[in-house]
């Protein structure tokens, strides 16, 4: 059995080590978050109540919102002031109901309106990506998918798979673009959504694939016969991807291949043309020369079907 | 499933019993206890709905013309009662079982895509998620199996369906330490066409049976600790198992339909049986920190090391040919097994640091590792008549194959401005791999691939104000080694995108986007361009409550040329164009109202054509028209033409017109 190489483990123990620190570091807490204010109500806080007088509809609908918790709850140290751990103090605008004595966060800069949202929500499980997600790159608030005070069967964030295909689509317009092709994954249908392949908080793996499993990439999800191991791998499915041969979004040719012909697929590496060291790149020799003029060559599936890795054949024939 | 469906509709009718008036010593008992409730999460005013939510059902025709097979293979919507549609919501007055249930379900009464879905939890004792969805995949183009047999479900056809099932479960959602369990199964079955293969000389169409199935099992904790720490342990195995099969009977003659030698070949039965068994076990740890509020840090790490076993039988009659000894039989018996083991090792680790108000930096590792070790034998008995021996063909072999990925990658982002943020980056990607090397290898039994990419970052956030926003992507890349021919290479990367607040009611928004990939390699010779550029036009006015318009256009080209030796090894060059126009539209307008009701009507839809070396065409125009009828029903009818045509294969092509009507109930 192989075992896993030596840096490897050195990487784990770096983690571990790191981690250690972390924890130290948090104890001690030189520039840890600001702890909750104190149980003692300083006198710029209005409480939540106050903010109902004028702002019903937001408060009665909040009452059903998950963040209703921090209204109720003593975890993070807001019960009764609710409103206020993201709109800050509201005791002078209570006084003077201008729009410019409070905080808003969804006018902030997308930075400080993270910094909000991450006041709670810091180190949570889905956010192990968070850092290197191209949202938070691009500067994509929380604010700009999740809408805090709404209320409904979507809670903050949209649930159906319409909805969130259409709250993707309103920034990726081209990539919508593409599943109004012939050949695609089931989107405009309503049966999958964006997040079903892509986790909007990032991941570590590129695009922002969800994970699934043991670190697998999400197409194994729903295609589990394809996730192997097989006794005969084909290396592009694990070294490059399904994308290696597929265009998942939308292709105009069958099954969603890059090419219109599925025999240019397999011919643009099994080109039967070896570069030369170093720069030798793998599968240039095909496994067999046909006669391509016959219709039965021409497609590579007929015989070499199961291409995505085989059980019993090293020429993928069964 | 239907009892699936049953029970989301009977769970709304048990949720809300009648209540039993309450016994005075249990209303004194009861009181305090209501008080505590009220405190953690008020319940709904006695005047709220306990549930709401819709059900749309209705009546679908389907009128097709051309090839149905196409129609099935890129739509697939079938005629008859359908239930589109269940949502709802139920908040739990008494909170006993949970405190709120939102349950969906789409799809039902034998569309292709069914999904179903619910969630309920109970505040700080469970979350429970259960999804389900069952995908129809069905494809039986003539074009892309054999061109030559322009009809009906010939080779590489399939009519499946792939079912999804997750459950999850986590226990004190919210608190410090959260156990969790889930539950995952992926599984496809149904029956396509595919070919028994022998040797070059013939394939053979016969009917296959495909059944697989993937179980997950998984469980963990969850640690947050004062928003400063988070950590999940989490173990979870796997359970894989494929019983595809093939079974054939009959006169068969093949692909190959001209004489060798002579002799015509035939397959006259084949018995084929998958029976691969796998199993996995896999470990995963992983962290966030933030030990001072100008750093965060996160690390995740995961072994697994999944395991197939394999059994693999085939008995085929008939006439065949084995060419290298040139003999003639009449039969041969396969038995093929095997195992094959994958340890593998995943890990990332990183941390986003800003040492100034203005300034962060980010830097991750990650490292992939899959190691494969496997096994597998096949021993081909052939039978000269059926009670006559022949020669035997074993092919085994016992090899390792190993692939490491690794990549490293600083981000530094820099606030010029309150409005403009600046970045720039460095990626450097390297790995390798060892593969077994093809049959005709004539440099041993395995191959050896190395990946060495350097990678350089830039981009920009410009936000001129609260209407004007642009995004700036640039990605450039030289590669010193790549694994595949098709790889980037040396190649650049740009994406822009922006969004303006033309007026309070109209916003425009656009996206352009290039990916250039060159390989010079005198023996490659690959260049690849593609570029998409979109523009969306939202117009709402007065807040869209009389009339909305959505409106995109979205144009896209793709050029790719690659050397390659074709017919008798004479070069050729493998180029593909493609430029295609894709447009899609939204307009949604409330009629004019009666009683208190308002009437909307839909229409748009989206239409896709494109030119170069498959030139197509699709259109899936639709209007829909919602006449409420009272308060909670409304009458909807829509009517979809779904329009397909392709320049080369005109043959494929189909035309359908889908009406469906129904009724919208809701509360």
């Amino acid at each position: 059995m192989l075992r896993p190489v030596g840096n490897v483990r050195a990487m784990f123990l770096a983690a571990v080590a790191l981690f250690t620190t972390a924890i130290w570091g948090a104890q001690d807490k030189p520039g840890a978050p600001a702890p909750p204010p104190a149980a003692t109500q300083p006198a710029e806080y209005a409480g939540s109540q106050a903010c109902q007088l004028c702002h019903e509809d937001i408060f009665n609908a909040f009452k059903k919102n998950p963040h209703q918790l921090v209204e109720t709850g003593n975890r993070n140290g807001w019960a009764t002031r609710a409103c206020e751990a993201c709109h800050g103090p509201g005791g002078k605008h209570a006084d003077s109901a201008s729009a410019a004595d409070i905080r808003q966060p969804a006018k902030l800069k997308p930075a400080d309106t993270d910094k909000i949202c991450l006041t709670c929500h810091l180190n949570e499980p889905t956010h192990v990506g968070r850092i290197n997600s191209s949202h938070a790159r691009n500067q994509v608030s929380c604010t700009a998918c999740h809408s805090i005070h709404a209320n409904g069967p979507n809670g903050l964030v949209a649930r159906r798979q319409t909805d969130i295909n259409k709250l993707c689509a309103g920034c990726h317009a081209d990539i919508w673009a593409s599943f109004q092709r012939p050949y695609k994954h089931r989107l405009p249908e309503g049966a999958m959504s964006c997040v079903d392949c892509h986790n909007p908080h990032g991941s570590f793996l590129p695009r922002s694939i969800q994970t699934v499993n043991a670190n697998e990439p999400g197409c194994f999800k729903c295609h589990g016969d394809k996730r192997g191991p097989f006794t005969y791998e084909h290396p592009p499915v694990r070294l490059e991807g399904c994308m290696a041969c597929h265009q998942p979004h939308g292709s105009a040719n069958p099954r969603m291949l890059t090419r219109a012909e599925v025999r240019f697929v397999c011919l643009e590496c099994h080109s039967n043309l070896p570069t030369p060291t170093p720069a030798a790149t793998l599968g240039t020799v095909p496994p067999a020369i046909h006669d391509l003029r016959l219709p039965r060559f021409q497609n590579c599936n007929l015989c070499h079907q199961k291409v995505h890795g085989s059980y019993v054949s090293r020429d993928f024939l069964k | 499933m239907r009892y699936l469906l049953a029970l989301i509709l009977i769970v709304p009718a048990l949720a809300q019993q009648p209540e039993q008036p309450a016994k005075p010593a249990d209303q004194a008992a009861a009181a305090p206890a209501q008080t505590e409730q009220k405190t953690e999460s008020p319940a709904p005013a006695a005047t709220e709905d306990w549930i709401t939510g819709s059900v749309d059902f209705g009546y679908r025709w389907v009128s097709d013309a051309g090839n149905f097979e196409s129609y099935r293979s890129v739509v697939n919507l079938g005629q008859g009662p359908k239930l589109t549609g269940i949502d709802f919501t139920i908040l739990d007055p008494n909170k006993r079982f949970f405190d709120r249930l939102d349950a969906r379900a789409y799809g039902w009464g034998g569309d292709p895509y069914s999904t179903a879905h619910v969630d309920a939890r109970k505040l700080g004792i469970y979350d429970f998620s259960f999804d389900y969805s069952n995908i129809a995949y069905f494809n039986a183009l003539p074009s892309y199996s054999n061109p030559l047999a322009p009809a009906g479900f010939d080779e590489q056809s399939f009519d499946t369906h792939r079912r999804n099932t997750s459950l999850s479960l986590d226990l004190r959602p919210g608190k410090t330490i959260v156990p969790y369990l889930a539950f995952d199964r992926n599984s496809g079955y149904g029956h396509g066409i595919d070919t028994w293969v022998q040797d070059s000389n013939d394939e053979f169409a016969v009917p296959t049976l495909l059944r697989d199935s993937t179980n997950n099992y998984r469980g963990g904790i969850r640690i947050e600790w004062c928003n400063c720490l988070h950590v999940t342990l989490e173990v979870g195995g796997t359970t894989f198992k494929d019983d595809d099969q093939a079974t054939f009977s009959g006169a068969n003659y093949g692909d190959n339909t001209t004489p060798l030698l002579g002799q015509t070949l035939e397959l006259t039965s084949l018995q084929q049986a998958y029976g691969i068994r796998g199993s996995s076990i896999y470990t995963k740890a992983l962290a966030t920190a933030s030990p001072f509020s100008w750093l965060n840090l996160y690390g995740q790490f995961l072994f697994s090391e999944p395991r197939i076993d394999v059994h693999y039988t085939d008995l085929a009659t008939g006439n065949f040919a084995l060419l290298s000894e040139l003999l003639f039989y009449s039969g041969q018996q396969n038995i093929g097994t095997g195992a094959a083991n994958q340890p593998h090792t995943s890990g990332n680790v990183g941390f986003e640091m800003r040492p100034f108000r203005r300034l962060r930096i980010i830097e991750s590792w990650m490292t992939d590792r899959y190691h494969d070790a496997a096994s597998p034998l096949d021993a081909e008995q052939i039978l000269l008549t059926p009670k006559t021996l022949g020669p035997d063909l074993i092919t085994a072999a016992n090899y390792s194959q190993a692939v490491n990925y690794n990549q490293q990658q600083t981000d530094v982002l820099f606030d010029l401005t309150s409005r403009l943020t600046l970045r720039g980056g460095y990626r450097y990607v390297w790995g390798d791999a060892t593969v077994l090397a093809g049959p005709l290898s004539q440099s041993g039994p395995l191959a050896y691939g190395q990946l060495s990419r350097n990678v350089g970052l830039a981009g920009l956030t410009f936000r001129a104000s609260q209407k004007l926003s642009v995004n700036l992507d640039y990605e450039g890349a030289s590669s010193d080694r790549i694994y595949f021919r098709t790889s980037l290479n040396d190649y650049y990367k740009l994406r822009a995108r922006a969004r303006y607040q033309l007026a309070a009611s109209l916003m425009l928004q656009a996206n352009f986007q290039v990916l250039n990939n060159q390989n010079p390699n005198a023996a490659i010779q690959y260049n690849f361009g593609s570029r998409d550029n979109s523009l969306a036009v939202y117009w709402t006015p007065a807040g869209g409550k009389r009339i909305s318009v959505m409106g995109e256009y979205d144009r896209s080209t793709v050029s790719s040329s690659i050397d390659y030796l074709g017919l008798f090894l004479s070069p050729a060059v493998s180029a593909y164009r493609e430029n295609a126009h894709t447009a899609s539209s939204a307009i949604d307008i409330a009629l004019p109202g009666y009683a208190g009701l308002t009437p909307k009507f839909t229409a748009g839809g989206s239409l896709f054509i494109s030119s170069g070396t498959r030139p197509s065409s699709y259109y899936q125009p639709l209007m829909r028209l919602s006449l409420p009828l009272q308060k909670h029903v409304s009458w909807n009818t829509e009517w979809k033409y779904y329009g397909y045509g392709e320049q080369f294969y005109l043959y494929e092509g189909f035309r359908a017109h889908v009406f469906m009507t129904g009724l919208r109930l809701s509360r």
